[in-house]
């Protein structure tokens, strides 16, 4: 409890001075400049470049994670964690864009940033305000499709993405595999309007193609929710009894409910695959009663952002020589399976890897398609 | 009527599909109802006095999340003394109930703001206990709760069973529940009378917190853990369900044992949809619409001069 505390002191004071650096963006860049180069003259100025971090907010597991790569990176180049500057949004993409002018004005825009834009069409004008101020920028998750880093030039150095398909169908042929190639197989899945929810069913339906004899009894959706999962499943029992072969699920706590829901029948040797890689489902997955589940390392993800725009802005590569698929490119993802369990949570959860930063597409799941 | 609403119901999802009306399916509703069914009990006692109680989900997530902590404190088994637990869960709940009662009632809050405030506090306590994460019991005796069966239903139907025949007893039977209908038809005439309307709601919100409490150890029983997200939609559910069952939103109308026709009139449509293969995105829909059906035909409208 006390470090879920200090957390959120941590955050307050970061959004106070976000929200210093926002009514600023309003100012001139010299007076903006002024009054902090004392305070931050020494921060990460690493090769004369700043670095930063914009984001939602830390709250959240996967963001802490994201977050930390970043730190990770910075104190790869012999600097501390607090030289890299968080630039906080707190959902507001017009705060977003605020913080990240503020930031480049106050560095004379030498910046190197890693940014979620927060929404899809916050990107443009986030790359194209880094671009006039002649920093750098690598952007994760939010950006319309017409945007590209190889459009806007050297200055948007790169965007990564995660894709839910790929992953969610390597876990569906784990998954029909255990099942021994045939039965009823049923998916439950998140909130159909949501993006993931939707790749991970495609995931799902793919692997299908190439499993003439398993059948997709029924999608029906959980929002998420463990509760929910249970009480679908159960109902699923009803519709379907002994059919039911297999459950792909689009989330870990979904799968909770769903084992939940199969031991009140007496039933625990199900195949359930599961998503998110977080600790409790490695756990089930290492006692057998998860088959699997899927990580998409965001420690890494937050680290290599941080990282490439920091090396375009030193020199150590120049993104327009670099192929489209080092521009736009998915991050890793791992399933999880009871062979490896152990071994990802001793990695893992347990400790953090010490990547190679300078390995700036070693983990890449190949150019992001649309 | 609301009876009859649920035979309906039942007649119309067994004909679409037979395997609805079977024992395995009934245990499958009764334990998706159970914890759901303590949680319409416990408002309808609110509702009885004509005011209202939206704290239920950050009660169910506190109470669920402290009896998680306090059972694993106690060694992680029941036999070892996560018994206490359960004591533990079921003051503080009712603690909390009270709590909510005397801002209500002392401070004089509506009942609808400081109930939806206290639940925001709820759920803020457990994301702050929990740090966002997950609890898990994994005690087998404590999980017989759902494993074991008598007669096909899991041991946690009769647990909720024995505490609604508690909840009709403390209806009738007490002058607590008398006071309920009182305040409910005419608070000031009650307060006329001598009865002791302050305390009273404190009671009732006490107890209202209590059977949210026991709520929260279903939950735990059915799910083997407790998060912050425990008592989520159990809001809209449980006030729904006892609407359904006809219990009158402007008080002293209908009781406990309509509660529970209500809380099966939802569980049936929600366990009946997907069981006649509804696709997902019509769900919601389809539960409003028969939510509306439901209401029109088991209130009874005639006894009521106008509607707020």
């Amino acid at each position: 409890m006390s470090t879920f505390i200090k957390d959120f002191i941590e955050r307050e004071k970061m959004s106070r001075r976000n929200f210093l650096f926002a009514s600023a963006a309003g100012l001139t860049s010299a007076a903006v400049v002024g009054p902090w180069s004392a305070t931050t003259a020494h921060a990460g100025s690493h090769g004369g470049w700043s670095m930063a971090w914009s984001y939602r907010d830390r709250a959240s597991a996967y963001w802490n994670a994201i977050v930390s790569g970043g730190e990770a990176y910075v104190e790869s180049l012999g600097m501390s964690a607090s030289d890299m500057t968080n630039l906080i949004n707190e959902g507001s993409s017009e705060k977003s864009l605020a913080d990240i002018k503020a930031f480049l004005a106050k560095n004379g825009g030498k910046g190197a940033i890693a940014c979620d834009a927060n929404d899809s069409p916050n990107a443009r004008p986030v790359v194209e305000a880094v671009r006039e101020a002649g920093g750098y920028i690598s952007t994760i998750w939010n950006k319309t499709d017409d945007l590209h880093p190889w459009d806007i030039g050297d200055n948007y150095v790169a965007h990564l993405s995660w894709s839910g398909e790929k992953p969610s169908e390597d876990a569906a042929r784990l998954l029909f595999d255990k099942m021994g190639g045939k039965g009823g197989v049923v998916h439950i899945g998140g909130i159909p309007a949501n993006i993931p929810a939707i790749e991970r069913l495609n995931g799902l339906k793919k692997a299908l193609n190439d499993y003439p004899d398993v059948e997709l009894l029924d999608v029906q959706s959980a929002d998420w929710d463990t509760t929910k999962a249970a009480e679908v499943m159960s109902s699923l029992m009803t519709r379907y009894g002994d059919d039911i072969k297999g459950v792909h699920c689009a989330n870990d706590n979904m799968a909770y409910g769903v084992i939940e829901a199969l031991k009140a029948e007496g039933i625990t040797d199900m195949p359930i695959t599961a998503f998110d890689g977080n600790p409790e489902a490695v756990d089930l997955v290492m006692k057998g009663d998860l088959l699997a589940t899927v990580f998409t390392n965001p420690h890494w993800g937050g680290g290599i952002a941080l990282a490439l725009a920091h090396q375009a802005a030193i020199g150590a590569f120049k993104p327009s020589e670099e192929p489209n698929a080092h521009r736009e490119f998915y991050g890793p993802s791992i399933l999880v399976t009871p062979d490896d369990a152990a071994e990802f949570k001793a990695t893992y959860l347990e400790s953090t890897p010490t990547y190679d930063w300078s390995d700036r597409w070693g983990l890449s799941a190949g150019q992001i398609q649309y | 009527m609301p009876i009859i609403v649920l035979l309906v119901l039942v007649v119309f999802f067994t004909s679409i599909n037979s395997n609805f009306f079977s024992l395995r399916n009934f245990a499958r509703i009764a334990i998706a109802a159970s914890p759901f069914l303590m949680v319409a009990v416990g408002v309808t006692f609110i509702i009885l006095m004509g005011s209202i109680d939206l704290s239920m989900e950050g009660a169910v997530s506190l109470t669920a999340v402290t009896f998680c902590f306090c059972f694993l404190f106690f060694g992680g088994t029941l036999a070892s003394g996560g018994w206490i637990a359960i004591g533990a869960a079921l003051l503080a709940g009712a603690l909390y109930g009270a709590l909510n009662g005397f801002i209500h009632a002392k401070l004089m809050i509506p009942s609808f703001m400081s109930s939806l405030a206290m639940g925001f506090v709820g759920i803020g306590a457990t994301v702050l206990l929990t740090g966002g994460g997950i609890v898990r019991i994994d005690d087998d005796i404590f999980r017989s709760l759902l494993t074991y069966r008598l007669q096909g239903f899991p041991l946690m139907v009769y647990v909720a069973g024995f505490f609604l025949v508690v909840g009709i007893l403390i209806q009738k039977f007490t002058i607590l529940g008398r006071n309920l209908y009182a305040i409910g038809g005419a608070e000031d005439l009650a307060a006329a009378s001598g009865v002791p309307v302050k305390r009273t709601r404190i009671l009732a919100f006490s107890l209202a917190g209590f059977y949210y409490a026991l709520a929260g150890i279903l939950q735990v029983a059915k799910l083997g853990q407790a998060e912050s997200v425990t008592g989520a939609n159990l809001m809209f559910l449980s006030i729904t369900a006892a609407v359904v069952g006809g219990v009158a939103l402007w008080g002293a109308i209908g009781g406990v044992f309509n509660a529970l026709i209500g809380v099966l009139i939802v569980a049936v449509i929600n366990n009946g949809m997907v069981v006649i293969g509804l696709p997902d995105y019509l769900q919601d829909g389809v539960l409003g619409l028969l939510v509306i059906v439901a209401v029109i035909l088991s209130t009874n409208r005639s006894s009521i001069r106008f509607v707020k």
